[in-house]
């Protein structure tokens, strides 16, 4: 897949991001009083207002993916105009690449077929037009205003994630690990948050050098650093518990349910990761995986190259974690989120590409998510006059709307003014 | 893509993690597909990381790996502690060499040879000899950056052109090969806190950072703050990285002159308002960039209107009258700022604390502050303050970053070094990559910020005790083992990294983990590596 990413990938912007990738400027504290930020006086741990609260898994699709690719607008001529070489073919077509339709307006291109299951189920909730109410097409801005939760704010440090987790009880008391990203750093997003690393593969999580030694070596560092001095010392312990409590899963022997499949390659691997977790129950309720390759300015090629692996990948992925965890009513309480940075233009650009736009695409799966349809917000024809700044998909659904309402209802936790400063979410109804 | 310096960081971590870093074993499957890649480029811009840890003074660590974790086995117990005593251990009870405690503060790792230079010369004659640091012959490491990382002494003209990646790891490399082998150490540990000070990120201004780094971090880093204020003031790559260079009459950007105030001199607490800093921005008008990283002050940009600053008026002129002279309202608002108490007090402070402790009492602030203001902020008298016996023996021990650690470990073991990008990638991972930084703010300095990457620093410590890689890192553990008794080489250890002020439950610790092997080279390298990851090796 390296491949077709590179080439996908002409921006030199992305290629500067995806180098820092993570916002240094967010390394996390390990005291509270130090990871909240200044607005947040007083912490309310919140009681669960929900029976039962869902672990949440949050994607996020790095480079700004295409929502007219992923769900393609096919009743809409204007779509065709002005995709002529990127459009997915219509649902009544007889072409071999047309998509399926979701309802009278979108439809999944092939690739995303995967999906299709948790959909028809009821449980997959596609969001159209939704994105970032400031106006950036930098990716750096837009994922840091994203992730932070707030718009041109350089103040805030940490993540809305991390402030969700931070500013509410651990659904396991005790808990060694309540949140943790599939990757080298610690996403902004997360960034905050209690009981949080990042694990890039736990499958893998284990201190270096001999596999013989290792375990004798981190009881000789928790023995250690047992009577070192504050904050290292719980961080080092936080750290050798979580080495032996990863030790403790079987990830590699995981056998997911109901026949699912993930696709063997990161991605993948990292969600089927993240569903074993799951049913390990040790008491982590958030989960970040990231997919990048989305930044498609050359050759995007929904229909068979760049564009349609990578939504392969997602599809597939995201598929086969619906059927593992999901399918079936199980008794595994998850709620899974999925968005970029922003959109993409609405019109190709002379590379079969197309460049940085506004509104995009969220994805929203679980048992109490209201799926089964593209939720929009007066959607109206891609004509030239109805797009943002002459040139994309307005967004006409702030993502912090979509977000809010899953930690409110699904996550159980109703501080939503610390975890998005300055803003009331208006409620979609995307739960149930 | 090959042969960038992105590349080349990504080889070296690939590489220097294969012993060290947990996950990247099983390169062959991973280097599969693109996510797993993205995924390494990231931990070079891995920030530290957010971790965990409310400070409760509980055993909730240990308690929770042996809490049984439903649906699998039940996770190894750890050790207990031979003690039940829950009283933290003070690393700098057993420190109790003042001239050692010097070598921890001044330079980027305690060595035997430095610690044996420090007890010859005495307290105050160690400190003078690094003070007087353009006096110490440092031209083998001199040589050595130059011809290695030939771009650290070219000009714009020669750098504009070249690939960012390629200079970012030049001057990377540069940095932490002076950091672990320079013979002028305290000027290497001012280098690290004026490039946090006067913090740039090199994504965002490119090779302009290379040219700040040699002709005003390092070439005023021992001289006077005002000195070193004015060269940043007029380096290309601090106002291209605060927006300077886009500020106009009529538009300004007040990006360079708020942060002039509030992170450089001033304080954000230290007596300008928004006002001053909009008027401060008018003033600065004009200040810019020509060609290839060159300062200028462009008069056609600049705004001659009427403006106050920090209560001091500068009438109105016109260009006609004034024109190019116009530079000198912002000078001489940089004089103001430069004579001001709040920056005395400012900058004092900050030296405190990276020098001595996270706490500095108002009296220690006030007595170097007084220091700034009679000696014109000369640099080398307020670190005599700074760095007082008194001072250094009543300052707690404070909590090694990333990279003072990361090379602090190489400077204790004196590998060789054919590949220095491979001890960038550990930095890196551990969230410390120099120069990036991406807020005006520079690297913060605290334990809390830091201490939640743990496990990086251990793989790191891992990875150099294995390291033996003449074409990367190779250290070699001989000399630990003569004679391969567990209390010989413990000693060994003691002296190298601990300067022989072991703690005695650090030394039976490592004494138990070796006995069970003192004659394999394997098991004396982990026996280092683990005291390179211990609580102690943490601190200075």
């Amino acid at each position: 897949m390296s491949e077709h990413e590179h080439a996908a990938c002409g921006c030199r912007e992305y290629h500067e991001l995806s180098r820092r990738n993570f916002i240094v400027g967010t390394a996390g504290a390990t005291v509270f009083g130090a990871i909240l930020p200044a607005w947040l006086p007083k912490v309310v741990l919140a009681r669960s207002e929900v029976s039962s609260r869902d672990i949440i898994v949050n994607i996020f699709q790095r480079g700004g993916a295409d929502g007219l690719s992923l769900v393609a607008p096919f009743a809409d001529a204007n779509y065709y105009t002005a995709r002529p070489a990127l459009a997915i073919p219509r649902p009544d077509s007889g072409d071999a690449n047309r998509g399926t339709a979701l309802d009278n307006t979108f439809q999944f291109p092939r690739p995303m077929l995967g999906l299709l299951p948790a959909y028809q189920a009821g449980e997959l909730l596609c969001v159209h037009g939704a994105g970032l109410a400031y106006s950036s097409r930098s990716h750096f801005d837009a994922q840091r205003f994203i992730e932070v939760g707030k718009a041109a704010d350089l103040t805030i440090t940490t993540g809305w994630l991390g402030r969700h987790l931070a500013t509410t009880e651990a659904m396991r008391p005790g808990a060694t690990l309540r949140g943790l990203a599939m990757s080298s750093g610690l996403p902004t997003d997360l960034t905050g948050g209690p009981k949080t690393l990042p694990i890039p593969d736990p499958a893998t999580y284990a201190i270096g050098g001999s596999a013989t030694t290792r375990d004798a070596r981190a009881d000789w560092l928790a023995t250690d650093f047992f009577l070192d001095q504050e904050p290292a010392r719980s961080s080092a312990l936080d750290a050798t518990a979580t080495l032996a409590l990863l030790r403790s899963i079987n990830f590699t022997g995981y056998a997911p349910s109901n026949g699912a499949v993930y696709p063997n390659n990161g991605f993948g691997r990292s969600l089927r990761s993240a569903a074993a977790l799951i049913k390990a129950d040790i008491g982590v309720e958030a989960i970040q995986i990231d997919i990048g390759g989305w930044d498609t300015h050359v050759q995007q090629d929904p229909l068979a190259g760049a564009m349609y692996n990578l939504m392969l990948t997602f599809g597939n992925a995201v598929g086969a974690f619906w059927a593992d965890v999901l399918q079936g009513n199980g008794n595994y309480n998850v709620t899974l989120v999925a968005m970029s940075e922003f959109g993409r233009n609405v019109r190709q650009n002379g590379s079969a590409g197309t460049d940085h736009g506004r509104g995009g695409v969220m994805f929203v799966m679980g048992h109490q998510i209201t799926g089964g349809r593209v939720l929009t917000n007066n959607w109206l024809p891609l004509a030239r006059e109805n797009q943002q700044d002459g040139q994309d998909v307005r967004v006409t659904i702030d993502h912090r709307d979509i977000l809010a309402e899953v930690v409110r209802n699904r996550l159980g936790n109703a501080n939503l003014d610390l975890i998005w400063p300055g803003y009331t979410a208006t409620m979609r109804g995307v739960t149930r | 893509m090959s042969g960038t310096a992105a590349e080349q960081l990504d080889e070296s971590i690939e590489s220097g993690g294969s012993a060290g870093i947990a996950g990247r074993a099983q390169g062959a499957q991973a280097a599969e597909d693109a996510e797993a890649e993205r995924g390494r480029r990231a931990a070079l811009k891995a920030g530290a990381l957010a971790v965990a840890g409310l400070l409760l003074p509980s055993l909730a660590g240990a308690q929770g790996a042996r809490r049984k974790g439903p649906g699998s086995d039940v996770p190894r117990p750890f050790g207990t502690p031979a003690t039940l005593n829950l009283d933290p251990i003070d690393p700098t009870a057993a420190w109790v060499s003042p001239e050692l405690r010097l070598v921890r503060r001044i330079t980027m790792g305690l060595t035997d040879a430095e610690g044996q230079r420090a007890r010859q010369l005495g307290y105050e004659g160690y400190l003078d000899y690094h003070l007087a640091a353009d006096q110490i012959d440092d031209g083998a490491v001199t040589q050595y950056v130059a011809t290695t990382w030939s771009y650290t002494t070219q000009n714009g003209d020669a750098l504009y052109n070249i690939e960012q990646g390629t200079l970012q790891t030049q001057l990377t490399n540069a940095a932490i090969y002076r950091s672990a082998f320079s013979t002028r150490q305290l000027k290497e540990r001012l280098v690290e806190f004026w490039t946090d000070h006067f913090n740039i990120d090199i994504q965002k201004v490119g090779y302009l950072k290379v040219l700040d780094d040699r002709d005003v971090v390092r070439q005023y880093a021992m001289t006077t703050f005002p000195q070193l204020l004015r060269a940043s003031a007029h380096s290309p790559a601090m106002l291209s990285y605060l927006d300077q260079t886009i500020s106009r009459r009529g538009s300004p950007n007040q990006n360079y002159a708020r942060e002039i105030m509030e992170l450089h001199t001033l304080g954000v607490n230290g007596g300008y308002t928004q006002n001053d800093v909009a008027e401060l921005s008018r003033v600065l008008t004009g200040w810019t960039i020509a060609g290839r990283g060159v300062f200028t002050f462009d008069p056609n940009l600049h705004d001659y209107g009427a403006k106050t600053v920090l209560g001091i008026t500068i009438p109105a002129t016109t260009q006609a009258s004034v024109g190019a002279a116009a530079q000198n309202e912002g000078e001489g608002i940089i004089n103001v700022l430069v004579a001001h108490v709040s920056t005395a007090t400012f900058v004092s402070q900050k030296m405190l604390r990276y020098f001595l402790r996270y706490d500095p009492t108002d009296e220690q602030v006030a007595q170097v502050a007084s220091v700034y203001l009679t000696t014109g902020g000369d640099i080398k008298s307020m670190l005599r303050a700074v760095l007082s016996r008194q001072n250094v023996m009543s300052a707690p021990a404070k909590f090694k970053r990333p990279y003072h650690y990361v090379v602090s470990a190489v400077r204790a073991l004196a590998p060789t070094v054919a590949n220095v990008s491979t001890l960038a990638g550990q930095i890196s991972v551990a969230g410390q990559a120099p120069y990036t930084y991406d807020t005006p703010d520079g690297y913060p300095d605290s334990a809390e910020y830091w201490s939640g990457n743990i496990l990086p620093r251990w793989n790191s410590a891992s990875f150099l005790a294995n390291a033996n890689s003449a074409s990367s890192v190779q250290f070699n553990v001989t000399p630990f083992m003569t004679p391969a008794t567990p209390s010989a080489i413990v000693g060994a250890i003691d002296r190298a990294c601990f300067g022989g002020e072991m703690p005695q439950r650090l030394r039976d610790e490592l004494v138990a983990y070796v006995s069970v092997n003192p004659t394999s080279t394997t098991r004396v390298r982990e026996t280092i590596g683990l005291a390179l990851s211990s609580s102690t090796f943490q601190y200075f």
